[in-house]
């Protein structure tokens, strides 16, 4: 007689989530293991004393009056229009915070995966690669956003706020539509930038030297370029570079050099669309022969 | 009775590597056993089974469905992976509810279903333990945890025995046949014989990418018995060992090694040879240090299978 087997299945009543956000568990669990490393949390308090010091200068932009013995002489570097915005979106201290903390919180994101050889465990469940992938960025996409979106907005609401009227917001209308899409378009290069650094290796150290080595030395590229052909296009070697001069067409800011802004666009478009078509293909499977 | 898991012509090579060529086999509900050396294509055929790796020919269909772009049947599969696969920093808590989130379960519901895990693999005293301070055997079970968790009908392990120690391989082999008693469909692949007797009769034995047999584990026994074993035994009276079962006619050659206090006897009925080894060690009372098998491995079984 064939075995008599009991069925001892556990079935669950309630409502499965599928939604588009799939990828958010591992965006949950890449932040809460951000904040769980060491110095992180310091690190991350101090990337806002840049805010902090901008809103400082609004409110005392609006208040000169008040602040004539301290702001002699400062009336040029404390007027806020889009100028202002623009570089507290492009100062080298936010860039050089964000590869910091994505150093720190975002070097392992990939390359932990390959490490521990969990890229199996995610793919033998209902996930695709581009949701993996979205899980991953969502990171990055958060922590940037952090440091960059949300001070800006705040400080276009602080100017509001402290100049008691919409003159501002009647003055530069297209203002909020510039800092949402300047950040985002950051949002989007250091994500892509820090996910390839992330999946180059298995070896954690040797992708956060990859994320600051990348980043300056192309910076010291352009100068050497420079210095041999004494050709301003030497600047799209530079990443910082390219990033200024981005900006500088978001809010509409005369740029350090006469390069047109939509080729640095285009270099950093084309960098981040080859990162996302290598991942692709970096995450085909898990090619282990056995 | 109706094949779970269905495998059509299956190839797979890496680049001019070849991975599995050719496989064709149905997997019924109960404990099916992969059986292998190292690189006989076992894992890559799990992969394909767990939607990792696509087939360069053929298809793999699960309850009917393909498996390969199909993430839904993924609820159907749980999957234990041969390497260890975690996050170090987390405990083991945390570590099943971050994957049971991704099947779009609650935060109340991966939280329940964390913990009968946890208590089935019998780690629920050590659940808020980070992973790193975990041993083998306990990450070995956290790993069959995560496979569980979701409760899914077919069960895919990856050498789940290896590294253990006697006690731990005995509960996870006791887990698993708990799993088949609950009706689950469980492909256990290994390549040590005796982690798979004790486990199933049904195997399936793949060499070189290959299935070269599939049947009752008897079958592989005769051809065990039918193929000539070493077995080596160290002990200070190995010359009074060796002059006992030299009187047997099982055993067809006797080699001594002097200077290890050891002989090495080659016979072609090992299980009768075993049961006369006890005897001896009850009766005249030999003292034995240690009994090894030079030979007692898959590939002299499928020499002799690929020969045949």
């Amino acid at each position: 007689m064939a075995e008599v087997r009991e069925k001892g299945y556990h079935h669950w009543e309630g409502q499965l989530r599928e939604s588009g956000l799939v990828f958010w568990p591992i965006t949950r669990t890449g932040i809460k293991l951000a904040f769980q490393r060491k110095r992180f949390k310091f690190l991350f308090a101090l990337s806002f004393i840049p805010a902090i010091t901008f809103a400082v200068g609004i409110y005392i932009s609006e208040r000169l009056e008040d602040f004539k013995f301290m702001a002699q002489g400062a009336e040029r570097t404390l007027q806020v229009n889009p100028g202002f915005f623009k570089t507290y979106l492009s100062l080298d201290f936010i860039f050089f915070m964000i590869l910091l903390l994505m150093a720190l919180g975002g070097a392992g994101l990939i390359a932990d995966d390959f490490r521990h050889k969990a890229i199996q465990l995610y793919f033998a469940r209902p996930l695709t690669r581009l949701d993996y992938l979205l899980g991953k960025a969502g990171v990055v996409v958060f922590f940037v956003g952090l440091l960059t979106l949300v001070p800006a907005l705040v400080l276009f609401m602080l100017k509001l706020l402290f100049s008691g009227s919409f003159k501002f917001f009647l003055d530069y209308p297209w203002l909020p539509l510039s800092i949402v899409l300047y950040s985002a378009f950051l949002m989007v290069f250091f994500t892509c930038y820090i996910l390839l650094a992330s999946s180059l290796s298995k070896n954690r150290n040797y992708v956060i030297a990859l994320i600051f080595a990348v980043y300056y030395l192309s910076e010291i590229a352009r100068g050497i370029f420079y210095v041999i052909f004494r050709s301003p296009y030497s600047t799209l070697l530079s990443i910082p570079g390219n990033l200024q001069r981005v900006a500088a067409a978001a809010f509409q800011v005369k740029p350090a050099q006469a390069v047109p802004w939509y080729l640095s666009f285009l270099v950093l478009s084309v960098f981040c669309l080859l990162t996302f078509l290598f991942l692709r293909r970096k995450l085909r499977g898990v090619e282990v022969i056995r | 009775m109706t094949a779970v898991i269905e495998a059509r012509n299956l190839s797979r090579w890496y680049g001019n590597v070849l991975g599995i060529s050719e496989i064709t086999l149905d997997i019924e509900p109960g404990i099916t056993a992969l059986l292998g050396p190292n690189g006989a294509g076992k894992s890559t055929f799990m992969k394909i089974m767990t939607g990792q790796l696509k087939a360069n020919i053929g298809q793999v269909r699960i309850f009917g469905q393909p498996v390969w772009n199909n993430r839904h049947i993924f609820r159907r599969i749980g999957f234990c992976p041969e390497s260890d696969a975690f996050y170090e920093e987390l405990n083991g808590l945390e570590f099943l509810t971050g994957l049971l989130s991704l099947y779009g379960y609650d935060r109340e519901e991966c939280l329940t279903r964390a913990n009968r895990a946890l208590e089935l693999v019998e780690l629920r005293d050590v659940r808020e333990r980070p992973i790193r301070s975990y041993s083998r055997g306990m990450r070995q079970r956290i790993k069959i945890a995560q496979t569980i968790a979701h409760d899914p009908e077919v069960l895919i392990l990856d050498e789940p025995l290896s590294g253990l120690d006697p006690l731990g391989k005995r509960r996870i082999i006791r887990l698993i046949k708990e799993f088949r008693d609950a009706g689950k469909t469980v492909v256990v692949s290994s390549h040590v014989l005796p982690e798979v007797e004790a486990l199933t009769s049904e195997i399936v034995l793949i060499h070189n990418g290959k299935i070269l047999a599939r049947g009752d584990i008897h079958f592989i026994r005769e051809l065990l018995d039918s193929h000539p074993h070493m077995i080596r035994i160290k002990s200070p009276q190995y010359r009074e060992l060796a002059r006992l079962m030299a009187a047997e006619d099982y055993v067809l050659n006797i080699t001594f090694e002097p200077e290890a206090q050891a002989v090495v006897f080659e016979t072609h009925h090992r299980d009768r040879f075993f049961n006369r080894l006890n005897e001896l060690v009850l009766d005249p009372g030999l003292d034995l240090e240690e009994i090894t098998s030079p030979d007692d491995n898959l590939q002299a079984v499928f020499d002799y299978l690929v020969e045949r």
